[in-house]
């Protein structure tokens, strides 16, 4: 079984550890797949604006930097640690109101998609780039500071068929909800800080290259999670 | 005030005995190049078995074990043996192992529960698998250079020597813990090995890196002798004295890497330190609260208030600190900031309190059990009874304060 972390925040949004450190903490580790995925935070609200004017966010500008320096660094992780490496983004859509807020990663992505999009628009346009579509977090989390993003599960009936799996845990987090809908599922961390290392992760059963892992995800045949504790 | 003047004359006591250590330091790594100069002219390279046991993810534990599979050495295998399968530095060893597929690397996964001590219990299969006469016990969070076993096996060649063991470098850093850690092992830890060594010829063994031959560790009573040991590193260096075999502290310093540690960790580290100095040094241990003038002298700012005097010399504590500190960093070339040391004297104020530790709490929680810390640091299950009310309510402080 492949150890994997889909959802890894970096310095490039608002993660704290560098991104050459993040790949050395989880190679060190012995992972043998994570993504990259910064946030790409709206920028058509006022809380959109500020997480873009304090650096939170991938813009267009920076987003070319971004992905030639992920695939520097997946480079290095594969010779070094036979580790691959994913770039992806994490469609940031901050509202004031849970209801409206929504999070999710595009794994395997080519080109910046803005996060101001329609979600159809969004979704149809990663399509097109054969990037995987996560629901992060999408239920009610254990986080004080953060405003749950439940607008993809509220809206689950016009929106699960374009997502290819669904975060059944995130960090310390189960969202049983997924499990019950039978919705495909992953588990990722959530990286921001290096305690979160110790989290739920998804376990594969499939070869240690990108498309076996897109087509493990989507069939979700192979999948399972683990809580990583030292 | 004159409890003041004895606080400022032992602060100044620990002032010398620490500049004592700094010397002795440095005389020691200027031997170490005499004596690396003759190793390289051994021509005794017995095959060595390098046992490693795994327990959870140390810091950089895919470098720490690279770093053994790279041996400029003739011959050598590398046990590493672990308790769990599901333990996630299985995984790492695994990755270590296809990444040299040339190399005699072993993983042996085998529960053990001869004895209460840990990683005597991981060792047990490990010993068992190995091949060679000669072996090497070495901890995971070790890292070292690839001149390291051409180094140290030469000492071996003279048969009085039974136990070749390193000198230690604090490596890493990224968190106030491992900070914290680091500066006190390439101070205090460092200094009192040299020092013990050097002017009262006891050898202080840390099982960081310990060599030795299985006909000596097999008549001082193996690893069966150690099972139930807290020091096992300390009591094997003193049985191997007591056979009239020498214990040799070799220079070469190998890297301990604590690169993410939290305070916590820091401090549950030194609390069992301490406590196991205590049982082993007893009064001797009192000894260390002298040598600390950093704590020493931060008494009188409680006992006195800020007068010129009482800061005065609190400031020169700290400062003789800051700068010793940083003259042995860059002495063992330890890849610390320069700006961490100015932690140095908070360092100093937190093992000041550690120290007191001991006196009212001597045993250890090891899966769920505590144990009590006997003479020798000789573990014992702690049964409840009429003294458990006590460790229950420390240890419900404890949690309320983590």
């Amino acid at each position: 079984m492949l150890l994997c972390d889909f959802h890894i925040h970096t310095t490039y949004s608002d993660g704290s550890v560098k991104l050459g450190r993040t790949i050395d903490l989880f190679g060190q580790a012995g992972f043998d797949v994570i993504a990259i995925t910064d946030h790409v935070v709206n920028g058509d609200n006022s809380y959109g604006k500020l997480a873009r004017k304090l650096k939170f966010s991938l813009r267009e500008d920076t987003f070319g930097n971004y992905m030639a320096h992920v695939r520097e660094e997946a480079e290095r992780a594969w010779g070094r640690y036979g580790m691959l490496v994913i770039p992806g983004v994490e469609i940031t859509k901050n509202a004031l109101t849970s209801g409206k807020s929504a999070h999710f990663l595009l794994i395997g992505i080519e080109e910046f998609i803005p996060a101001n999009w329609s979600y159809e628009k969004i979704f149809l346009e990663a399509k097109q780039q054969d990037a995987l579509i996560i629901a992060c977090h999408p239920h009610h989390t254990s986080e004080m500071t953060f405003i749950d993003t439940l607008f993809l599960w509220n809206n689950r009936d016009r929106y699960s068929r374009y997502i290819d799996a669904w975060e059944i845990a995130n960090r310390d987090d189960v969202f049983n909800v997924i499990s019950l809908k039978k919705y495909p599922y992953i588990a990722g961390s959530d990286f921001h800080r290096v305690r979160h290392l110790y989290s739920w992760k998804s376990l594969l059963n499939c070869k240690k290259d990108i498309e076996s892992i897109k087509q493990c995800i989507r069939s979700n045949w192979g999948v399972a999670i683990t809580l990583f504790r030292n | 005030m004159d409890f003041f003047w004895v606080l400022g004359a032992i602060t100044f006591f620990g002032i010398m005995i620490y500049g004592l250590q700094i010397i002795v330091v440095r005389s020691t790594l200027l031997a170490s190049r005499d004596s690396g100069g003759h190793a390289t002219l051994s021509q005794l390279f017995p095959p060595i078995s390098i046992l490693k046991p795994l327990k959870g993810l140390e810091d950089n534990l895919f470098d720490n074990l690279e770093s053994f599979c790279s041996q400029d050495y003739p011959e050598y295998e590398i046990v590493f043996s672990l308790q769990d399968g599901n333990d996630p530095a299985y995984k790492v060893a695994k990755k270590i192992k296809e990444r040299f597929p040339d190399k005699n690397i072993s993983i042996i996964v085998e529960r053990c529960n001869r004895g209460l001590n840990p990683k005597v219990n991981n060792l047990f299969p490990a010993y068992r698998y190995s091949n060679y006469a000669t072996f090497l016990i070495s901890d995971s969070n070790v890292k070292v250079d690839k001149h390291y076993l051409r180094r140290i096996v030469p000492a071996l060649d003279n048969p009085e020597v039974g136990l070749v063991c390193n000198l230690i470098r604090g490596a890493g850093g990224r968190s106030l813990g491992s900070i914290f850690e680091n500066l006190h092992l390439n101070s205090f830890i460092l200094g009192n090995i040299c020092l013990l060594d050097r002017y009262f010829h006891l050898p202080c063994v840390v099982g960081k890196s310990m060599l030795m031959r299985k006909k000596d560790f097999e008549a001082i009573g193996g690893l069966g002798s150690v099972k139930d040991v807290l020091a096992e590193d300390h009591f094997i260096g003193e049985k191997i004295r007591e056979r009239k075999q020498r214990v040799v502290i070799s220079n070469y310093l190998v890297n301990n890497v604590n690169e993410y540690w939290g305070l916590q960790k820091f401090i549950n580290r030194h609390v069992r330190w301490g406590k196991m100095r205590w049982k082993i040094g007893g009064i001797r241990y009192l000894a260390e609260l002298a040598i600390n003038p950093v704590f020493i002298s931060s008494l009188p700012l409680f006992l006195y208030g800020l007068t010129r005097e009482v800061l005065s010399l609190f400031i020169v504590a700290c400062g003789v600190r800051v700068i010793g500190d940083f003259y042995l960093g860059r002495r063992i070339g330890a890849p610390l900031h320069p700006l961490s040391y100015l932690l140095s004297p908070i360092k100093d104020l937190l093992i000041g309190l550690i120290w007191f530790v001991p006196f009212i709490n001597d045993t250890v929680i090891w899966r769920g059990n505590r144990y009590r810390i006997g003479k020798g640091t000789r573990l014992s299950l702690c049964q409840e009874g009429s003294e458990a009310w006590r460790y229950r309510l420390l240890d419900a402080i404890k949690a309320r304060w983590v």
